[in-house]
């Protein structure tokens, strides 16, 4: 293009440009890096408005501890998607909490899915969601695995549900006289195993009792049937019986925040609808008394109409059919006969909840098949009446009874506000009064009985004592001695040994020294020196060793030394020693001994005069005040039973006082309560913290 | 412009003397040579570079200073709470914390001047065309500013890159670059590349010639 150093001039050159150099040909291959970096920057654009989910919405009633842009959405705890921002709704009630989640688990948001604010927690069973302390709160959501119609707004829960979507089980409901103990998650026990939770109760629409909805998982919701009761195991309960008072709590977490617990109290219950309500009974032995499984479900309706007084009938009295329970007393009414001629003549009735089944009927009778079979009964003499639940009981139970020679009646079917039964009257005469109920039976208990036998046996003993051949014992004993010197003087006893008789001889002189002190208490050393003696005696006369030992105890006995058992023990001796007589060794004794027997006998003669006798009789005199004594104490008894009957009146008014509705029980429920309120509010406490830990640093 | 400043002294140009500066070793080759004679580096086809590499780069790194903004440049994750932030949005934070000193600095360097160098070198480019206020002079001193400033926009890469290599505590405390800081590294480094392919002598050719010179540049 341009001029080179050429000396001599020439003709310009044209300056000629390539035809073919277009402006593309001029283009740098740099140009390449812009547009690769265009093209890599909106290939990550397109990514990521691609990948960045579907946005739902979900309203809660408080975002508490949500944080937009920084909470995340979980599912089984991994993470799936991030709150967005959250607004209100239109009319500020609510909160709008607007997340993006994954594009593969979108498609199963449908109407399965629930969300919940994962917290932290404290309660009685326990601490939850520990880790949201330092890393925030998240919501959790749980749906099952079926692809649904996607919903991109849903309602979020207050609480983790009882049964996450999916999970195996079933949920029932069951129905509480109140919520107290029945908290939410509080467990359902079977056999003391936690088998599900409960929900939070909510109210009726009536008002008058609390419904809570509860999960039992998989397999133990098959366990449920017809034959199931719940009850409640919150609280403790305190009873009063004859094995004494006995205190059961189940643990404390059931203290704290209450459960309920079933079991099957027969056999071959049946399976139930879905849409079936449980009672909860107030404890375990209500709810095994229990047959009818649910107060107005699945029982046939009755009255029946008592003439005379129905005191001590009570809502929930069993209803017993040939001894079982078949239903129980819901409701007791009056009503006036007529109320123009005799306004206060009244009409007492009993509604009362019969079981189809537990009458024996199939299962799926209904209330006309039940009516029906009572129709028939009552045509052969069926017949309902007030019968006692038991001894030492005020308590009356309608008892459905055959009354073989009762008066014509039908089942009124009509009758309002239920089918009537035809009743008879029964004399119970101890009902109306409960003290004097008990009381009859406690005076009808056998203490006279019991005092005239006691008196007797004194009286005998008395008799015994005053006997006259008692008085002829010592005779009897002299005639012994008789028949004793009789074998002695033998002639066997002769060829006795000669050791044998100068023991005889000893014991002879002791005796003698005996009868010379006229002291009773030389008999001691005389026999002690007797038992030494019958040392040597063994020695010598081995075939008699129970005489020997005869006389160690007799000597023995004598250190003691009182008269009657010197008496005793020398009438023992004296019966060895004629068994031993009587043997044909003994034949052998010396005259010596024949000579002994013969002191024994002066001297238990002289014993004898010495007043025995006349002890004896003193003492059968005390004896006889004694009982005399008895007697009297006997004549007070009366007041003792008087005693009695005030003891158990005031024992039936603590029972009582034990009951539903007591101060004990309110009292007791208050503190439970405040305990229970103790623990919110360290949940809340804790609460607090996660949500704002600066203030446990810098206080507030 | 340059003819006043040019009047005073009046000079004679490699360029007006038939000879083409190499850019590498500085010999004066003469003009219409491709390869240099002394370092055989390649010299452009009309004795100047063009103006297309310029504009490609800095297009590249506008492209790439984009995302650097919209996208986190680091991920903070204190106990399992994990926090996102821009650079704007640090600098936001900063203010808020009260270190106004620092909000500045990452201010000035991440978001003054990369702008101000984008602006600068589409300025310069531009002004080839003799529309300007400013002298000759004064856009040398610009471009020199430019391309001595550039490689300090980096230090925002250099303190992620830190942080991220520091800052590893496991649960406790975890710093992770984000994707703007890869955005931003190429963003600087793109505008750094923009300065350098930038032949300065265009601006001592003066307008009257750039349109010779600079014809491939005045296309884009």
């Amino acid at each position: 293009m341009s001029d080179t150093e050429e000396p001599t001039p020439r003709p310009a050159e044209l300056q000629v440009l390539p035809p073919s150099r277009s402006a593309w040909r001029n283009l740098s291959l740099v140009w390449l890096v812009p547009i690769a970096a265009l093209i890599i920057s909106l290939a990550l654009a397109w990514q990521s408005w691609s990948q960045r989910g579907v946005q739902i919405e979900i309203v809660f009633s408080s975002a508490e501890g949500v944080n937009a842009g920084e909470t995340a959405l979980r599912f089984r705890e991994v993470v799936i998607g991030s709150v967005e921002r959250i607004n209100f709704t239109d009319d500020l009630a609510n909160v709008v909490v607007t997340a993006r989640v994954n594009n593969e688990i979108a498609p199963f948001l449908d109407e399965s899915a629930t969300f919940w604010v994962v917290r932290p927690e404290v309660s009685a069973r326990g601490i939850t969601g520990l880790g949201t302390v330092l890393s925030g709160v998240y919501i959790a959501g749980a749906w099952d695995d079926d692809r649904g119609t996607p919903r991109t707004r849903f309602e979020g829960l207050e609480r983790p549900p009882l049964a996450a979507p999916g999970r195996l089980g079933r949920r029932i409901t069951l129905r509480a006289s109140d919520g107290v103990g029945l908290g939410a998650g509080a467990p359902v026990l079977f056999r003391g195993v936690e088998v599900g939770s409960l929900e939070t109760p909510r109210l009726t629409q009536a008002g008058d009792a609390v419904l809570i909805d509860a999960f039992v998982e998989s397999p133990h919701d098959q366990r449920i049937s017809s034959a199931t009761r719940f009850w409640d195991t919150s609280g403790f309960s305190v009873a009063i019986g004859t094995q004494g008072v006995s205190l059961e709590v189940d643990s404390l977490a059931a203290l704290l925040a209450g459960g309920v617990a079933f079991d099957n109290v027969f056999e071959g219950g049946e399976p139930v609808p879905d849409d079936r309500v449980f009672d909860v009974f107030p404890n375990e032995p209500a709810a095994r008394r229990a047959r009818l499984s649910s107060r107005g479900y699945g029982g046939v309706r009755l009255s029946v109409a008592f003439g005379d007084t129905i005191s001590g009938l009570r809502p929930g009295a069993a209803v017993q059919f040939g001894g079982l329970e078949v239903g129980e007393v819901s409701s007791l009414s009056a009503v006036v006969l007529d109320p123009e001629r005799a306004p206060g003549d009244l009409e007492l009735i009993a509604n009362i909840t019969v079981d189809p089944v537990l009458l024996g009927l199939p299962s799926d009778a209904d209330t006309a098949a039940t009516l029906d079979f009572l129709e028939t009964a009552i045509a052969s003499g069926l017949r309902a009446r007030l019968a006692t639940s038991g001894f030492l009981s005020d308590r009356l139970t309608v008892e459905l009874a055959s009354v073989p020679d009762a008066p014509d009646a039908s089942l009124d079917r009509d009758a309002q506000p239920a089918p009537r039964i035809p009743s008879v009257e029964v004399d119970l005469p101890d009902f109306s009064a409960t003290a004097e109920g008990v009381l009859t039976r406690i005076t009808e208990l056998p203490i006279e009985a019991l005092m005239e036998q006691a008196i007797r046996t004194l009286a005998s003993i008395e008799g015994f004592a005053a006997d006259p051949a008692l008085r002829d014992a010592p005779g009897a004993a002299v005639d012994l001695f008789e028949a004793a010197r009789d074998v002695v003087t033998g002639p066997d006893a002769i060829a006795l040994p000669g050791e044998l008789r100068g023991i005889a001889a000893d014991i002879r002189g002791m005796i003698a020294d005996l009868r010379e002190d006229q002291a009773l208490a030389n008999l001691s050393i005389a026999l002690a020196n007797a038992a030494e003696a019958s040392a040597d005696f063994a020695v010598a006369a081995q075939q008699t060793p129970a005489l020997v030992d005869d006389l160690r105890d007799l000597a023995a006995q004598a250190e003691a030394l009182e008269a009657d058992k010197l008496i005793r023990t020398a009438q023992a001796f004296l019966e060895s020693a004629e068994a031993i007589v009587g043997a044909e060794e003994a034949q052998d004794l010396v005259p010596g001994l024949n000579a002994t027997l013969e002191e024994l006998r002066a001297t238990l003669a002289e014993l004898r005069d010495g007043g025995l006798i006349a002890n004896a009789n003193a003492a059968m005199q005390s004896a006889a005040d004694a009982a005399d004594s008895v007697a009297t104490a006997a004549d007070t008894l009366p007041s003792v039973t008087q005693r009695i009957d005030n003891l158990v009146v005031e024992t039936e008014a603590l029972v009582a006082s034990y009951s539903a509705q007591s101060d004990f029980n309110t009292e007791t429920l208050t503190a439970l309560r405040e305990i229970t309120a103790a623990a919110r509010a360290m949940s809340q406490l804790a609460r607090e913290i996660q949500r704002s830990p600066n203030s446990l640093i810098f206080g507030r | 412009m340059e003819n006043s400043g040019a009047s005073q002294h009046r000079i004679l140009t490699a360029r007006e003397a038939g000879y083409v500066g190499c850019r590498m070793c500085g010999r004066a080759n003469p003009v219409g040579a491709h390869v240099c004679t002394r370092c055989g580096s390649k010299l452009p086809t009309n004795g100047r570079a063009g103006l297309q590499p310029v504009w490609a780069w800095l297009i590249a790194g506008l492209i790439a200073y984009i995302p650097a903004n919209l996208w986190p440049m680091l991920r903070t994750s204190v106990f399992g709470r994990t926090q996102e932030s821009t650079i704007i949005g640090g600098v936001v934070e900063l203010v808020e914390y009260g270190s106004y000193g620092v909000a500045f600095i990452v201010f000035l360097a991440s978001v003054m001047i990369p702008i101000a160098k984008f602006i600068a070198i589409a300025y310069l480019a531009i002004t080839l065309e003799g529309r300007t206020r400013l002298s000759t002079h004064d856009r040398m001193k610009l471009y020199e500013v430019v391309e001595f400033i550039g490689r300090w926009s980096m230090i925002d890469v250099f303190v992620v890159a830190i942080l991220t290599a520091l800052v590893q505590l496991d649960f406790a405390v975890a710093i992770n670059p984000g994707i703007a800081a890869a955005s931003f590294a190429l963003s600087v480094a793109f505008t750094m590349l923009a300065a350098q392919s930038f032949d300065p002598r265009l601006i001592w050719d003066g307008p009257q010639k750039a349109g010779h010179y600079g014809k491939s540049g005045t296309k884009s």
